[in-house]
């Protein structure tokens, strides 16, 4: 047996909200930091490197506010890093852990985050800054109307209608309704979801992801150090990131590389972690996904990227129920990014949802037997894909 | 050493002051990677894995990586930023090749000037719940350290100015003709004793030994060991007249490469100087000099470029300033003198070298690499 | 407990180098309402907006050309939501494969009647064709034109 793996040992999440006025940005940090260690059954004497998780400063409305959490984690004078790749951060900061253990530098480290999306205002005033100012900061871009204009292309390819955008929905707030941590879990029916006011065509109010504030964390250990202390773990066998072109231009006209239809660079890098798990039929290896999809409609291509349908089956397959709770392969049991999205953490709790999933720890959103799980974050203007494949 | 891989690092690129404005941003970027890339004679097919270090309120840009990342080549690459700092952007580069599980690693940070008040960025630093109303911005925490110091150590005042025209010296050898505009006074730092920021950008190739020994490369810096650490974020929780997370990162690295008197071991250092009273923090956390013979070994030359242990060779932030990439500056210049690329500045026989960067208010954040141009054999 | 709030306003001014690429590029807007493209040498395709090295390559663009002012829609939206430092609603944008280009262009789409967002959406549907229209008076930046249905 290797002694080379790298396992998780403690989660920590919030009870995800829309508003934390008892909590300042460092005290939800430390909520999430504190869950994970007593998760861990570790003291802070045990951890030997703490990675940030935070996207942009401009969400907590603070110049490299990692910074401000260095005692919330308890990384002083310890080795401390912080990653940001957008939306793709939390499961960016679990792959930095990940390297700093299978390094062999160190044995046991944390990464945690927290994000308080309602005190900025409004995201979209800050997501517009995330285009470049040469060309294209001064359209209204936004990461509404981005996905938006995936959506077009999407149906315009494989046919997906208003209603199968609800159908998501549907799925993702009745799962979200079992897990108390998420935030939306209102359960809600087709002819609300296609009723409620549009949002930028053809993405409407619930086809959205709501802002939401509260922390994770998870702490990491190495597979000797796990063995040594007779600790409960499950193991990180795949990981990888890719990335496609920034310009959303460039993911149209003329055979481009990557088309903004799907989510070209998340099936690469989803290619690259099975490869390093040893997944070669994930529609059948696979037990349980938790895919990065902010809005309704992405969850169709972050499934076909993730091989789970072939492009644009994935409509039908869902309409089937086999991605729901209870059906051939779950997609986001805990209700996803499209019920609960605290930025900064977001792509982390999809990892830690999958970790209590195969651990058989996720309570009233558990699926049935799953072992194999994977897990996705998309950042930037859906540029950055990372993943993950989680084992018992 | 603890890696299951020794990463080496096999290409530089530093371009410390950029005045022209006939590229953009991205454009420097691209600049700067090419040149690392021809430095390590490899082409892009032969990166897999990108770590980049940026500042979103320094670039203008909410995600600063997500306009990078084309330039860096990040189009279907794994890359990963960094926005702590240009030196932890090293750092997991190097921890990635480290693992075996890449065989390469570009890093690449940069640092523009194209915002009307980098003062105005910096105080974004300060939290907004007890301290963004003062007017704390990088060069208040450098002067509020500096009054610390000269309250507790007389005549360190003399001993700065000192390290300041020692610095200055080197960076005339170093980039002659080039040096830094002097930056304003704040009490108890007089004009010049820092330097206003300029525009910069700075790439690096590390690789695995393998790939290194198949390539045939030569020109070599092996790390053998790193440490990073970093001080809480309150000023007033602070000893500012040490640093500790510094000494704590000294630590992890020599043990890592098994330093046990850098004095001895360590042919030239380069530390972040973004004020003289910094660098002498530094040879302390360092282990190179205690605070009681700083006055003696900064009087006899000991850390000059003729000294015992050259600090700074290459002018150090007094010479050029481009505040978020002085870090991974430092760490480039040393593997250069490793490799012994170093330019006009180039000192001889080195075989180790040791590189500190320091970034945030009065350097809460600390980091040190130790570089060695032979390769460990693995006992 | 009377729990407090703490208003902070970030103001920061950014003055970009636009560099010789896209300087040249918004000059020809300003001075003349053409656009242009710059090919790709490695690969014949034509990037709009011009970039001066391909991403995908990373081969530095070699020719300018001129692309438009008819194309295709590839993508559009429809905002009906307010969003702050954001124009009123309602709006549509979108991106544009020019001719001669390989690559889509983002715009406004004007000239039409938006109350209706299934009827807009259906005037809007990829592949429409599109031509672009300048202003009057031209800054030298992407606003100076816009997109109506040809």
């Amino acid at each position: 047996m290797s002694t080379d793996r790298v396992g998780i040992i403690g989660i920590g999440q919030s009870r995800f909200t829309a508003r934390r006025d008892d909590a300042s940005y460092p005290d939800l940090v430390r909520e999430a930091v504190v869950l994970a260690m007593n998760d861990a059954k570790l003291g802070f004497d045990d951890i030997e490197a703490v990675v940030y998780s935070l996207s942009p400063d401009a969400m907590v409305g603070i110049g490299n506010a990692e910074r401000l959490g260095v005692e919330a984690v308890g990384a002083r004078n310890k080795r401390f890093l912080r990653i940001n790749t957008g939306g793709a951060t939390g499961i960016s900061s679990v792959a930095a852990a990940y390297y700093h253990i299978a390094s062999g530098v160190c044995d046991v480290v944390l990464t945690a985050g927290a994000d308080k999306v309602g005190e900025c205002g409004d995201s979209q005033t800050v997501l517009n800054k995330i285009w470049d100012p040469t060309y294209e900061r001064q359209l209204p871009l936004g990461t509404i109307n981005m996905l938006g204009m995936s959506a077009i292309r999407y149906m315009d390819r494989y046919g997906m209608t208003e209603e199968d955008m609800a159908r998501v929905t549907v799925k993702n707030r009745r799962q979200a309704s079992l897990n108390p941590n998420a935030h939306l879990r209102k359960v809600v029916t087709i002819d609300e979801v296609l009723a409620s006011r549009y949002i930028a065509w053809p993405i409407k109010l619930m086809d959205c992801c709501p802002q939401s504030s509260g922390g994770g964390a998870l702490v990491l250990a190495s597979e000797r150090y796990i063995k040594q202390h007779n600790l409960d773990a499950v193991w990180i066998t795949g990981l990888a990131h890719c990335s496609e072109s920034y310009w959303l231009g460039d993911r149209m006209g003329k055979n481009p590389a990557a088309d903004h239809a799907d989510a070209f660079a998340l099936g690469r890098s989803f290619q690259r972690a099975y490869k390093m798990a040893g997944i070669t039929n994930p529609g059948e290896q696979v037990h349980v996904a938790e895919l990065y999809a902010p809005f309704s409609n992405t969850e169709y291509h972050s499934i076909d990227a993730a091989g789970l349908a072939k492009p644009g089956e994935s409509i039908a397959m869902l309409r089937e129920g086999q991605f729901e709770l209870g059906g051939r392969l779950p997609v986001n049991a805990s209700g996803g990014t499209l019920c609960t999205n605290a930025i900064a953490v977001t792509a982390m709790i999809r990892v830690a949802e999958v970790a209590l999933q195969v651990w058989g720890r996720a309570g009233g959103h558990q699926a049935k037997g799953a072992r194999v799980g994977i897990a996705s974050g998309n950042g930037g203007d859906h540029q950055f894909f990372g993943t993950m494949v989680i084992e018992a | 050493m603890p890696y299951k891989v020794q990463p080496g690092v096999i290409g530089c690129a530093i371009r410390p002051a950029i005045a022209a404005r006939d590229r953009s941003l991205e454009e420097i970027i691209y600049d700067t990677t090419q040149q690392a890339l021809a430095d390590a004679g490899l082409t892009i097919d032969d990166i897999d894995g990108i770590i980049v270090g940026s500042n979103d309120q320094l670039d203008g840009r909410a995600i600063s990586v997500m306009m990078a990342s084309g330039a860096v080549g990040g189009v279907d690459r794994d890359i990963l930023s960094t926005p702590s700092g240009s030196e932890h952007a090293f750092i997991l580069g190097a921890l990635r090749v480290a693992t075996g599980q890449f065989q390469t690693q570009l890093v690449v940070a940069w640092s523009p000037t194209e915002a009307s008040s980098i003062q105005e960025v910096e105080r974004l630093g300060a939290d907004p719940y007890f301290h963004r109303a003062l007017p704390l911005d990088e060069l208040s925490a450098h002067a509020l350290q500096a009054s610390v110091l000269e309250q507790k150590i007389p005549g360190v005042r003399d001993m700065a100015d000192t390290v300041l025209a020692k610095n200055r010296r080197h960076g005339e050898i170093a980039y002659p003709g080039e040096h830094g505009q002097p930056g304003p006074a704040r009490w108890p730092l007089a004009a010049g004793t820092t330097t206003r920021p300029v525009t910069g950008c700075v790439a690096m190739v590390l690789a695995t030994s393998d790939f290194i020994a198949k390539r045939g490369l030569t020109d070599v810096a092996w790390v053998r060991g790193m440490g990073w650490a970093t001080e809480p974020s309150f000023l007033g929780d602070r000893d500012l007249s040490a640093a500790p997370a510094l000494a704590a990162a000294a630590l992890q690295a020599y043990q890592e490469a098994g330093i046990t008197d850098p004095m001895a071991q360590l042919d030239v250092v380069e530390v972040t100087d973004a004020t003289p009273y910094a660098e002498l923090l530094a040879y302390e956390a360092l282990g190179l000099c205690a605070r009681n013979d700083w006055a003696a070994r900064v009087g006899d030359g000991t850390f000059a470029h003729d000294g015992k242990l050259p600090v700074n060779l290459s002018g150090g932030v007094q010479t050029f300033n481009p505040v978020f990439c002085t870090g991974l500056i430092r760490f480039a210049e040393i593997a250069n003198q490793v490799r012994g690329r170093a330019g006009a500045h180039q000192h001889p026989n080195t075989n180790n070298g040791l590189a500190q960067a320091g970034s945030g208010f009065a350097m809460q954040y600390q980091a040190a690499i130790v570089l060695g141009r032979e390769k460990e054999v693995r006992t | 407990m009377e729990l407090m709030t703490r208003q902070e306003t970030w103001n920061i001014t950014y003055n970009h180098a636009l560099g010789e690429t896209a300087s040249w590029f918004y000059a020809q807007i300003r001075d003349h309402s053409k656009i242009y493209g710059r090919r790709c040498a490695a690969t014949g395709r034509v990037l709009v907006p011009p970039r001066s090295f391909s991403d995908q390559t990373l081969e530095p663009t070699t020719e300018w050309v001129e692309v438009g002012p008819g194309g295709r829609i590839e993508a559009f939206t429809i905002v009906y939501e307010e969003f702050q430092n954001l124009p009123p609603p309602p709006y549509a944008f979108g991106y544009v494969l020019l001719d001669g280009a390989d690559t889509a262009l983002g715009g406004y789409f004007k000239g039409l009647d938006l109350t209706d967002p299934a009827k807009a959406a259906e005037r809007l549907k990829m592949g429409t064709r599109v031509v672009t229209k300048f202003a009057e008076q031209r800054t030298g930046d992407v606003l100076d034109f816009w997109y109506e249905i040809a």
